[in-house]
């Protein structure tokens, strides 16, 4: 599905990214692990077409990915969701309005304008709230009104909106509560059955099990490409050996 | 149906709708040729020495204008804000009821516009520097006034009772408490106001109190469109070289932004920013020194053609709501053209840098243009009256209003140029535009619309500016009335105009309150 090969990002100084190659196919569920730095966010954001590399071939369905700004990219980039730490919603709009903002990449401007005026496709909307266990009356609410949860969910609901065939997370479970970090990183999962893939990055070696490949990334390159079950300490030790950031 | 923040953002360019739609019943077409002759003009200017020194000398006369009415404004200023504050009444005195009855005096001089201080001041006084230089610190030093005295009375007031409760001295605590943190405020306003001094002092020149103006005036009037344009590169280049200079110092110190979107560490390096002060003072006496001003001669009226007797039948016979309605017109289509314009062209440019830099070039002639210049050029084409007027406001406010939003758009934003949620949307596949619209305006609308609100009173006691394109309201009857010295009439209408200025300053302090409160409490929620 997203293959990437031989991708090199420079920095000031050291490569963010050094000659790292990755194969993801559908259905797959990947975690990304390494310490601060190690360029887990900077692979994402190759991944989701944000960042160009200096160096290396994108691959999106087997096709070459295409030039920056293009409608082609742009609908390469819309088949591929993140989910940020920090969320990023638009605080100032209301939660149908964040979730249907997922649709602006097939939304001309008419559509888009009257997203700010009306509610659009509030039965879409409805369910996926419903599957997300948040309530539907919500969805006239500001964003900046809800909880941390329910702020969270509807993220989630946007990424869903998407309908993306590859999710990508960085660091979702980060700065959340134990318990709020294993309602989102089930939710996750459910939602990523085949055919769509999962790339996750996060801190955490005991959640490891839920993934069926680890990648371990250490200064910009791949340590390793496992199975979780052949995650032992050793590779962990090295992965974090010399950073200050322990798991 | 309710109209989400982006939304409100572009609302006010509807008026563009109605004004392309009357846009062809006012021109007449005769002067495209004239037009085409303006626009070649820009890039084959005179750089015939003669001119270029005649402008280097408006140029040095106008910049010296500005920064000694501007200084006197500010000392004016702070001298009067602190007067008006109730705080410092209440601290002193025990009682706030004489600052508020200065607040109210000092609204009027603020009402009135600087061009009609200059030419009152003109018809009193006759032609020199002092002129112009009071005619900008009059209405600026009420300005000045006004903000200062804000502040000081939204200041926090526990550390001053704090200081009293401590046995200060009512005069030491006040300025142990509020010093400070007035400071860079002070400061920061301070720099844009020189900024819009500048503005004012060419369009003072336009009119014929001296400086750079008034040669922009005679040449377009010849039709010297490339002497005209050898004013205008040179003007931009001092205006673009002062705006680097105040915005560069506003960074070095850390001082608040105008929409105050960054909340960052605010007054830094007080040692620097005293010893900047204390050069301007040689460098003031040194143009005043070069300008030959003596503040004197603003104490001897010169001799005044004989008053003609009251009219009252004239006065009554004024067709008042007609000169009021078209006022407004006036003032609310240049405001909506303005301030919808600014976030619609961004957004038209925002996928090509060249558009961007052509939106910026644009924006920087509108702000440098006097309007009053602008109306005579749109003459060639458009037939006179309160939408010429308008177009010429709407381009000069346009500009300012631009970069402040361009301002306003760069702050909170990353070496991409996006914020996160802006990134978001790119991320997903969205096109530039949209996530402009979507990701960065929801955030800027509150403050934006709060401070376009503002500027729509400045536009309604501007307005008087465009008053010699005729037909245009009230503005113009006072330059008509100024100009046939028929004092009473210019009485009754300065008294007009001033109601309709405070009424509308009332009207957008509640309009810019409540869309701030609404902003202040979107921010105070859980993030």
């Amino acid at each position: 599905m997203l293959s990437l090969q031989d991708i090199t990002v420079r920095g000031r100084g050291q490569p963010r990214l050094d000659r790292v190659s990755l194969e993801l196919t559908a259905g797959e569920r990947v975690a990304l692990i390494g310490a601060s730095g190690a360029g887990k966010s900077t692979l994402l954001a190759v991944a989701n077409g944000q960042l160009t590399p200096d160096h290396g071939c994108v691959r999106w369905q087997g096709e070459v990915q295409a030039r920056r700004g293009s409608r082609r990219r742009r609908r390469q980039q819309s088949r591929i969701g993140m989910l940020w730490q920090e969320l990023r919603l638009i605080e100032e709009l209301s939660v149908q309005q964040n979730i249907n903002a997922a649709q602006l990449a097939h939304w001309g401007w008419p559509r888009a304008l009257l997203n700010l005026l009306l509610p659009l496709d509030t039965a879409v909307c409805s369910a996926l709230m419903e599957r997300l266990d948040l309530d539907p009356a919500l969805l006239t609410q500001p964003v900046s009104s809800l909880s941390g949860g329910q702020r969270q969910r509807v993220a989630l609901a946007r990424l869903l909106r998407q309908d993306p065939l590859l999710l990508l997370a960085d660091e979702p479970l980060a700065s959340l509560d134990p318990r709020l970090a294993q309602e989102l990183l089930g939710l996750l999962l459910e939602q990523a059955e085949a055919p769509r893939s999962l790339l996750m990055s996060l801190h955490r070696p005991d959640l490891l099990p839920h993934f069926q490949r680890v990648v371990g990334l250490r200064a910009g390159r791949v340590l390793f490409d496992l199975p979780p079950s052949e995650v032992v300490g050793e590779q962990l030790k090295a992965l974090y050996a010399g950073s200050d950031s322990r798991p | 149906m309710k109209l989400a923040p982006p939304l409100w953002v572009l609302a006010p360019a509807l008026v563009m709708a109605p004004v392309l739609l009357l846009l062809p019943g006012i021109s007449h077409g005769g002067g495209w040729e004239l037009i085409g002759q303006f626009a070649w003009a820009a890039v084959t200017p005179s750089l015939d020495p003669v001119v270029l020194q005649s402008v280097l000398q408006g140029l040095g006369i106008t910049v010296g204008i500005a920064l000694l009415g501007w200084a006197t404004s500010l000392l004016l200023g702070l001298a009067l804000g602190v007067l008006s504050s109730r705080t410092v009444w209440h601290t002193l005195a025990g009682s706030s009821w004489p600052a508020e009855l200065l607040r109210r005096l000092l609204a009027v001089p603020r009402a009135i516009h600087e061009l009609l201080w200059g030419l009152l001041l003109l018809a009193l006084l006759g032609l020199q520097p002092a002129v112009a230089i009071a005619a900008i610190a009059i209405p600026y030093g009420a300005l000045v006034a006004r903000m200062i005295s804000d502040l000081l009375d939204a200041l926090p007031t526990r550390q001053l009772e704090a200081l009293r409760g401590a046995g200060a001295g009512p005069i030491g605590a006040l300025v142990t408490a509020i010093g400070p943190p007035l400071m860079p405020q002070v400061i920061s306003y301070g720099g844009y106001r020189l900024e819009c001094a500048l503005r004012s002092a060419t369009l003072l020149g336009v009119f014929g109190l001296g400086g750079l103006g008034a040669e922009l005036r005679l040449t377009l009037q010849s039709l010297n469109f490339q002497e005209l344009w050898s004013g205008l590169w040179i003007l931009l280049a001092a205006m673009l070289a002062l705006e680097a200079l105040l915005a560069r110092l506003r960074s070095r110190w850390a001082m608040p932004g105008r929409l105050g979107l960054s909340q960052r560490s605010v007054g830094r390096r007080g040692r620097e920013m005293l010893l900047a002060t204390g050069l301007l003072l040689p460098l003031l006496v040194w143009i005043s020194a070069g300008l030959e001003v003596n503040p004197a001669t603003l104490l001897h009226p010169q001799p005044l053609p004989p008053a003609p007797p009251l009219d009252l039948a004239t006065l009554a016979a004024f067709p008042w709501p007609w000169l009021i309605v078209n006022t407004l017109v006036l003032t609310l289509t240049a405001a909506g053209l303005a301030v919808g314009g600014a976030p619609l062209l961004l957004l038209v440019a925002q996928p090509w840098w060249w558009a961007r830099a052509l939106v910026r070039l644009l924006w920087a002639f509108g702000r440098l243009w006097p309007p009053p210049l602008t109306a005579l050029l749109l003459l060639f084409v458009l037939q006179p009256g309160v939408l010429t007027g308008a177009l010429a406001l709407a381009f000069h406010n346009l500009g300012i209003l631009g970069r402040l939003l361009l301002e306003a758009a760069e702050a909170g934003t990353d070496s991409t140029g996006c914020t996160p949620a802006q990134q978001a949307l790119e991320a997903s596949g969205c096109g530039e535009r949209l996530a402009l619209l979507y990701g960065r305006f929801s955030g800027l609308a509150s403050p934006y619309l709060a401070y376009g609100a503002y500027r729509t009173d400045v536009i309604l006691r501007e307005s008087v500016v465009v008053g010699l394109v005729g037909a245009t309201g009230l503005g113009s009857a006072l330059l008509e009335a100024l100009s046939s010295f028929a004092w009473d009439q210019v009485g009754a209408l300065v008294l007009a105009y001033s109601l309709l200025t405070l009424l509308g300053e009332d009207l957008s302090d509640r309009t810019r309150r409540r869309l701030l409160v609404n902003a202040a409490s979107a921010d105070a929620l859980p993030a």
